[in-house]
């Protein structure tokens, strides 16, 4: 058993798990979109980029892509969370509600994708 | 009548198996190397990993912290920092900026956690930070570095270069008189030093340079082997198996470029004839060879060193060599050998001073040390002719000449200066022949690679004898002065030189009419015809009456403004007719359109 590989697994599928998790729910219901959940997928998310960093395989090049959408899309939802708060006079209202949700349902699929190449990968090495 | 874009579209695509065959190698080659430096990249990526996730947790406990930990408004209500607030309170805090409590005085508890994330944060950016900077300071990432942008630029050249491997003395004089011409080179070398002095050299041009290994055909690959605009790679190294490596490494990936190789040993030469034939240059072997001609024909030797200097150097004086009598030779080294094998060749006798036996193929020989009086006398000064200080130590050579000169003054001394630095000294001591190996060879390969034409006529020059080539330096001198102006190269194809076609077909077209001053043709332009080439036949240095015909190449010496205006002549119709005829031509439509209707009241 690699540990490398285990902490490697083990922020790919977390970064995943906890964007399904902010995702599930009604897409313009706010609250049951737990704000600490988008974070935790954020941070998740980031740490699991930086462990992809420096790999030259073509399936580690398409790793590290999967993980910049998704660290894009997060981000952009984190900010458009911070702008209905903070900024805008309406609040937290459904549409906003639903922008979020969806901006995090394309970082899902990001990351879904990251766990079948993860999938690809371990089946691949176990017939090779 | 051809479709031009027909044309155009061959030219781009038409290539035969060979050539793509030659682009393939070459390419694997450079991507390999190419490979090398990302690789070295990844590496560096890879290690970024530890620091940047230590500073991604540390932020996010920190910003996690302060939204959780209650607080209080202005009005002391219960209130929850927010992610944005606790984000924006964080990244000022961490890098130390500092805005103070932000937006509401924190309370007790809160302040205990922004002091512990305070430390945290700090520690984790000094850490990335830190571990950034010592990347870039790291070697193997600085040279990867320089790697991508040096293969870089060069792949950007757009002009024909020259790939020149070894910039130490001789790569940085041939460096100079390249530049002087105009023309680019890529320089490689192993040395970082004599790479960085690239910036500091002020040349003309870019010089794409790189310390790195020219034994390695991805490196000489990455330096523009396999780029099509290469014209020719110059191995120069000090190193005779590196200088082979790299005949080997061009030879074989691409067999049509010229290459030349400073050798000083036949081994190694022979080595190298068997890839291809590299032209090789040993300083020795050419020494010797220039001090014969020097003995036989004073003024072709003259000439020879004169041209092969390059622009703006001046004219050598005329030595006058002993033709005959006994000479003394010191060192029976690589050059020693070279020289005795050239004077016995010549007739003369040859005594050789060596502080050791040595078989000197039936010279005399003195076994001492030459700097020692007891020995330079028994060689018998007084009744000797000329002296080769050859030793490959600087003092040595220096008290040789010195000794010779008070015993002997009317000896022609001859000496090898080894160090760059002992130039002055040398000069100073005014010997009649001074042989420095760099200049020897960088001399050499000006003149094979500036212009083909300069080589052959430095070739065939000899042939022609003493008296002729005295000639042709006082022509020189009296168009040029001391100075070698420019010295370029003339093409009669209808693309160089369309205002000439209809003229040199008429079988009429004499030199000496057409090298008019195009502002006043009783004058004729300052400038020296050295050589024509028609077909694979050279004409040196061809009298006014010679008779040019299409295609003829010509090889010429002279002033910058003779050079534009034979330039002019040979584009501009008008400019022609006024050289040839002494009429005046309209260059303009109108003026020719009107032109005969007034000839014709006229």
């Amino acid at each position: 058993m690699n540990l490398e590989k285990v902490v490697f697994g083990f922020f790919v599928v977390l970064a995943a798990t906890l964007n399904f998790g902010f995702f599930l729910g009604d897409i313009d219901n706010p609250a049951l979109h737990n704000p600490y959940e988008l974070f935790a997928a954020v941070v998740v998310n980031l740490i699991a980029t930086v462990l992809k960093f420096g790999d030259r395989t073509q399936i580690g090049a398409v790793h590290l892509a999967t993980s910049l959408v998704a660290d894009l899309q997060l981000i952009g939802a984190a900010l458009v969370f911070g702008y209905a708060e903070y900024v805008s006079t309406a609040g937290m209202n459904p549409s906003w509600t639903a922008s979020v949700v969806s901006l995090s349902g394309g970082a899902l699929l990001a990351n879904i994708v990251s766990i079948v190449l993860l999938v690809v990968e371990t089946v691949s090495f176990h017939r090779g | 009548m051809g479709n031009p874009l027909l044309a155009f579209w061959e030219n781009l695509f038409r290539r035969d198996d060979d050539q793509r065959r030659i682009r393939r190698d070459t390419f694997r080659v450079a991507a390999t190397s190419a490979a090398q430096a990302s690789a070295t990249i990844f590496l560096i990526l890879r290690r970024m990993r530890a620091p940047l996730i230590v500073l991604i947790v540390i932020f996010s406990v920190s910003v996690l912290g302060l939204t959780v930990i209650p607080g209080e408004d202005a009005e002391g209500r219960p209130w929850d920092m927010g992610f944005f607030d606790a984000f924006y309170v964080m990244s000022y805090t961490a890098t130390t900026i500092g805005f103070g409590e932000i937006p509401y005085p924190f309370t007790y508890n809160q302040r205990m956690w922004v002091t512990i994330s305070i430390y945290l944060t700090v520690v984790g950016w000094a850490y990335a930070i830190g571990s950034l900077l010592a990347l870039f300071q790291d070697r193997a990432f600085r040279s990867a570095l320089a790697l991508q942008h040096f293969s870089r630029k060069v792949a950007r050249l757009r002009e024909p270069f020259l790939l020149i491997a070894g910039y130490g003395r001789t790569g940085e004089l041939l460096a100079h008189s390249f530049d002087r011409l105009g023309r680019r080179f890529v320089v490689l070398d192993l040395s970082d030093e004599r790479i960085d002095g690239l910036e500091l050299a002020s040349y003309r041009a870019d010089v794409p340079g790189l310390a790195a290994d020219a034994r390695d055909p991805g490196h000489l690959a990455v330096a523009g082997l396999g780029h099509t605009c290469c014209e020719a790679v110059v191995a120069l190294t000090d190193d005779e198996e590196a200088n082979l490596a790299i005949v080997m490494a061009a030879a074989l990936l691409r067999p049509e470029l010229p290459v030349i190789a400073r050798v000083t040993s036949r081994t190694i030469a022979e080595r190298m004839q068997a890839f291809g034939s590299p032209s090789t240059v040993n300083a020795f072997d050419r020494f010797g060879d220039h001090l014969r001609l020097a003995l036989r024909a004073p003024s072709s030797f003259q000439l020879l060193t004169w041209l092969e200097s390059g622009p703006g150097a001046e004219v050598p004086s005329r030595g006058l060599p002993p033709r005959s009598g006994r000479w003394i030779v010191c060192g029976y080294g690589r050059l020693g050998r070279e020289v005795t094998a050239d004077l016995r060749a010549e007739g003369m006798d040859v005594t050789v001073i060596e502080d050791r036996p040595v078989d000197v193929d039936g010279a005399d020989l003195l076994v001492g040390d030459g700097s020692d009086p007891w020995v330079m006398a028994q060689a018998d000064l007084d009744q000797a002719v000329g002296l080769v200080a050859g030793t490959d130590n600087d003092t040595t050579n220096l008290s040789l000449v010195a000794a010779a000169r008070r015993s002997n003054p009317s000896l022609f001394l001859a000496a090898r200066q080894n160090r760059p630095d002992n130039a002055p000294l040398f000069a100073a001591m005014e010997v009649d022949a001074l042989l420095v190996p760099t200049e020897v060879v960088a001399h050499e390969v000006y003149a094979q690679l500036s212009t083909p034409l300069l080589w052959r006529f430095l070739r065939d020059m000899p042939a022609l004898g003493d008296a002729w080539a005295r000639e042709l330096v006082d022509r020189l001198t009296g168009v040029c002065g001391t100075h070698l102006q420019e010295l370029w190269k003339v093409r009669l194809t209808p693309q160089e030189a369309p205002a000439l076609d209809g003229w040199l077909a008429s079988g009429t077209a004499q030199l000496g009419t057409l090298l008019r001053n195009p502002d006043d043709r009783d004058d004729s332009l300052h400038l020296v015809t050295l050589l024509v080439l028609r077909g694979g036949e050279a004409t040196l240095a061809p009298g006014d009456d010679f008779v040019l015909r299409p295609g003829d190449e010509l090889l010429l010496a002279g002033w910058p403004a003779a050079r534009r205006a034979l330039a002019m002549i040979l584009v501009v119709d008008g400019v022609l007719e006024y050289v040839v005829t002494g009429r005046r031509v309209p260059s303009s439509w109108i003026w020719r359109r009107l032109r005969p209707a007034a000839e014709a009241n006229g």
